[in-house]
């Protein structure tokens, strides 16, 4: 390329005001090869884009060099510009002088000389760019939702109205997720299972949804268009199509009431043959390998007692795990979230004493399909409270444990409070410790003074410590508004713990190539304008996987994500980056090196007509990483758009040796 | 021998004698040979609120001395290993403060180079000697004897400056009581404060929360309570009885300095340990 045009922006004062663009400008000027340097206001505007199409025209210019912003934000805009001008969209380069200079850069000298230098290796980089072209693939008109949680039934009900074939996977036994754990629902108050069980039977009824329950992803190759996804089904040791979840097995079992029941947070017990709760989605028994005796010892009683009372034939012990494998074209990712676990905080004796619960334990307590059949009381003495007190941000909001706020929290605390007034009249005295009431939803400020008018104690602080005395439970805690230590004595105390990313998410996201936030969740492409996309193309996140929300968002976020998800699949083929690895087969020994490093499995060796082995990269699988290029000992690997010599030349500009 | 340079303190040298004496038996059983350096001054604490720079520079100080001895400096005193702690803390991560600091020192030919390790009681029993070096030395196991303790506020926060043991569930006292043979157990009060620091400002408020801690020990059926600071065993052992008049109780607790448990498990003369300086009842505990 030697009719390069060479376009700085000012991006109002971002570059201009730390950059001295015009300085820029004529220095670009008089670079070998560049026959045009112009600079504007706002070059990603109509009238950027226009000034750099006609410079491409009346200067005949075979290169484009844009000096802006990161090409994260706008290379697919000045790609789009350069290829409506008549050029290939793969001879433009991006030069970054506002992140990588005038973002981070005090001093306009140095910054201007930065910015030069560059720009000068941007220009050395586009003399020696190619044309490339980019490859058209076939999209597979299906998804893969991973999670059976409300985001996941959403975003699964989505996408099968919209036409496309969707795969459910479910860890669990029943889909459902958290909020099938819910009694109430803020602020309407709504039955959870009442608004949340018909979407449940929707999704068993959906003709374009197949749910593989009790299962999980164990693999994901491929890219955008074309993801090939191992499952795992676990054995339930029932057979699926016989059994009818009539539960006559859940009554006999002789593990019946003494297993931990997940489902009620270790509140109540269940067997090891269980159906999770009773509008479990789908309405299967399971049993548990761990505690089923006669899959620990090959022997219960005489002969196993669900056997013996199945009138279907359903209980199968010779059951194994079940690989199953499938194709799609993009996955939604909505597994959801854990709660801290409060031993993380001692002094509020989570760890030490049985009256110190948890929210989400707390609801079980009050839904009537619960251990208790909605009885509230102590786990301690089962004696009902007659004080109970909320201690809010349990490990939110602290630098020490997670720094973020859990969105749910308050309004968790609220609701309950409601609902405990409600279950045990005005006996019961209510004391809610917060640090500030977050109640920042649609309808949820006039939540809050409902409950402040039911006779709540409101204490502005975070206690100091829950300690058990001889007549109950005592909390310390300093009221920041009436500048007051008090001491709250209480019978139940109920700590609303933080949203933590759940705790299989890091494998998860090593299995998808999906990246993580320093706080664990997943991460979003674009915290604000690609809120459900993630640095993988075609694979999209919704609900508390992405950081804690509410029920109303995680439905939106996922609703969101299908449609994004859809804009794929709706399309019958899509263009891929042709920013891939290429092998020069005259310099490759097939020493297999970039097969070990790559990720995405998308190198193979190929055996030649003189026997000879040689690398060949698979383009629909590659992602353009460049790992197998920065390993190949021989130079035979290359990356179109960024070769050696491509690079090179930038690094001898950067280096001061050009 | 494993040497370890002694820093006193002020508390201990002018009333809290039971504590030396007891740690001067005691370590020397365990292989620990201690080293006594002239000229080392106060740790600055007492003035901090009104001097927070003289605070720091008498800190400093003392941690050159201890530096030009080469082994680590035991402060058994709390509040002493708080101080030095902390300026241990600001000198090692504020160079700008370390080059201020030295350049006062400069004037005694002294200088902070960030080399000396800061020990309280419990690291050094807990951690450098180690439980299992303990056990060894017990002849006199306390079998039967159920024992409180507690860590006072100095040595458990914060924890950002590096305290020696956990600022919500400490346990290396219980760790070292238990290789003595006797009972420990976690109690809702372990960490309450000892009432010291409010003694002069408001000395009911201090000795009700002295008292209202020693009521709770007996509650819980515990046989004696032990300390590592002279300041809280100033409250609990030295002020019992007034403690007691302000809760109105009568309060009959043995309060020993760990030290002289160790003193007493290892078979030690009782004289030698001080424990005729305690005022509390300690002769109630039969080893």
């Amino acid at each position: 390329m030697d009719r390069i045009g060479v376009f700085v922006c000012h991006c109002g004062v971002n570059i201009a005001a730390t950059v001295d663009v015009d300085e820029v400008v004529d220095f670009a000027g008089k670079l070998d090869g560049v026959v045009v340097s112009k600079s504007y206001k706002y070059m990603c505007s109509d009238n950027g884009a226009n000034l750099i199409k006609e410079s491409i025209k009346k200067f005949k210019l075979d290169g484009v060099v844009v000096a802006s912003c990161s090409p994260q934000m706008h290379e697919h805009t000045f790609r789009r510009v350069v290829e409506e001008a008549g050029l290939n969209p793969f001879v433009l380069e991006i030069a970054n002088i506002r992140e990588q200079c005038s973002w981070v850069h005090p001093d306009r000298k140095e910054a201007t000389e930065k910015a030069k230098l560059l720009v000068k290796g941007a220009v050395a980089k586009v003399r020696l760019l190619e044309p490339l072209v980019r490859e058209k693939v076939k999209v597979t008109p299906k998804a893969l939702v991973v999670g059976g949680g409300i985001a996941g039934i959403q975003a699964s009900l989505d996408l099968s109205e919209k036409g496309f074939h969707v795969y459910l996977v479910e860890k669990e036994p029943s889909i459902g997720g958290r909020m099938a754990q819910l009694d109430k629902t803020f602020p309407t108050l709504d039955c959870a299972s009442c608004i949340l069980t018909p979407k449940m039977m929707d999704v068993k009824n959906h003709p374009n949804i197949e749910l593989f329950a009790y299962s999980e992803v164990v693999s994901v190759d491929g890219s955008i268009g074309n993801y090939r996804v191992k499952v795992v089904r676990k054995p339930r040791y029932v057979d699926f199509d016989k059994c009818t979840g009539c539960g006559d097995c859940v009554n006999v079992c002789r593990m019946k009431g003494k297993v931990p029941d997940e489902f009620n947070m270790n509140l109540g017990k269940r067997g090891a043959v269980y159906i999770p709760f009773p509008q479990a989605i789908p309405l299967k028994a399971t049993i548990d390998p761990e505690q089923c005796l006669f899959l620990r010892y090959g022997k219960c009683g005489r002969s196993p007692a669900c056997q013996d009372v199945c009138e279907a034939e359903a209980i199968d012990f010779t059951q194994k795990e079940e690989l199953v494998e499938f194709e799609v074209g993009v996955i939604v990712v909505a597994t959801g979230y854990d709660l801290l676990d409060p031993s993380a905080l001692y002094e509020y004796g989570y760890s030490r004493y049985k009256d110190v619960i948890t929210t989400l334990e707390l609801e079980r307590l009050i839904s009537s399909s619960g251990p208790t059949g909605g009885e509230i009381v102590c786990p301690s003495d089962q004696r009902k409270p007659g004080s109970v007190t909320f201690v809010l941000c349990v490990g939110s909001r602290d630098e020490t444990v997670c720094t973020w706020c859990c969105r749910v929290g308050c309004m968790t605390a609220l609701k309950q409070a409601y609902l405990l007034r409600e279950h045990l009249g005005d006996d019961v005295e209510i004391n809610i410790c917060y640090t500030d009431i977050r109640s920042f939803g649609k309808r949820y400020e006039e939540f809050y003074r409902r409950i402040r008018g039911v006779k709540t104690n409101f204490f502005r602080g975070r206690p100091s410590e829950v300690k058990e005395k001889k007549d109950g439970l005592t909390i310390d805690v300093f009221d920041t508004m009436t500048n007051k230590l008090f001491e709250i004595k209480t019978d139940l105390v109920v700590l609303v713990p933080a949203v933590v990313p759940r705790n299989d998410s890091s494998d998860l996201g090593k299995i998808l190539h999906v990246s993580r936030g320093a706080d664990g969740f997943f991460l979003e492409a674009h915290p604000k304008l690609k809120p459900m996309d993630t640095f993988t193309d075609g694979i999209f996140i919704a609900g508390c996987c992405q950081g804690p929300k509410d029920i109303q968002d995680s439905v939106a976020q996922a609703s969101g994500a299908a449609s994004r998800a859809a804009n794929i699949l709706s399309k019958e083929e899509l263009e891929a980056e042709p920013l891939i690895a290429f092998v020069d087969e005259d310099f490759c020994s097939g020493c297999a090196t970039c097969v070990s490093v790559c990720s995405f499995n998308a190198i193979e060796l190929m055996k030649k007509e003189d026997n000879k082995y040689v690398a060949r990269v698979v383009e629909a699988l590659c992602k353009g990483c460049g790992s197998c290029v920065a390993a190949c000992p021989s130079g035979a690997m290359q990356q179109k758009g960024f070769k050696d010599d491509q690079i090179l030349a930038v690094v001898d500009v950067l280096g001061g040796e050009a | 021998m494993k040497k370890y340079t002694l820093y006193p303190g002020c508390v201990m040298q002018t009333e809290q004698y039971g504590y030396e004496l007891s740690i001067r038996e005691v370590f020397p059983v365990l292989g620990v040979e201690l080293v006594d350096v002239e000229n080392f001054s106060c740790c600055g604490e007492p003035v901090k609120s009104i001097n927070q720079l003289l605070t720091l520079y008498l800190s400093a100080r003392n941690l050159a001395i201890a530096e030009q001895q080469g082994f680590d400096l035991f402060v058994p005193c709390s509040v002493c290993h708080f101080a030095l702690s902390e300026c241990k803390n600001i000198l090692d991560n504020d160079g700008g403060m370390r080059s201020r600091v030295n350049e006062m020192l400069a004037s005694e030919d002294l200088e902070y180079k960030g080399k000396v390790g800061v020990v309280h009681t419990v690291d050094l029993l807990y951690d450098h000697v180690g439980v299992k070096e303990i056990k060894k030395h017990v002849k006199k196991p306390l079998k039967g004897l159920k024992i409180a303790s507690h860590y006072g506020c100095h040595l458990v926060r914060p924890s950002e400056i590096g305290r020696p043991v956990d600022s919500e569930n400490p346990m290396k006292i219980e760790a070292v009581l238990e290789a003595l043979g006797a009972e420990t157990m976690d109690y809702a009060e372990k960490l309450d404060c000892c009432g010291g620091l409010l003694l002069v400002n408001l000395p009911e408020s201090a000795l009700t929360k002295t008292g209202q801690k020693l009521q709770a020990v007996e509650e819980h059926g515990f046989d004696g309570l032990v300390t590592v600071c002279p300041w809280c065993q100033r409250m609990f052992d030295s002020r019992q009885k007034k403690a007691g008049e302000t809760v109105a109780a009568k309060l009959e607790v043995p309060v020993f300095y760990l030290t002289q448990l160790l003193g007493l498990a290892f078979g030690l003369d009782e004289r030698k340990l001080g424990l005729d300086l305690n005022l509390s009842p300690v002769d109630k505990l039969k080893v």
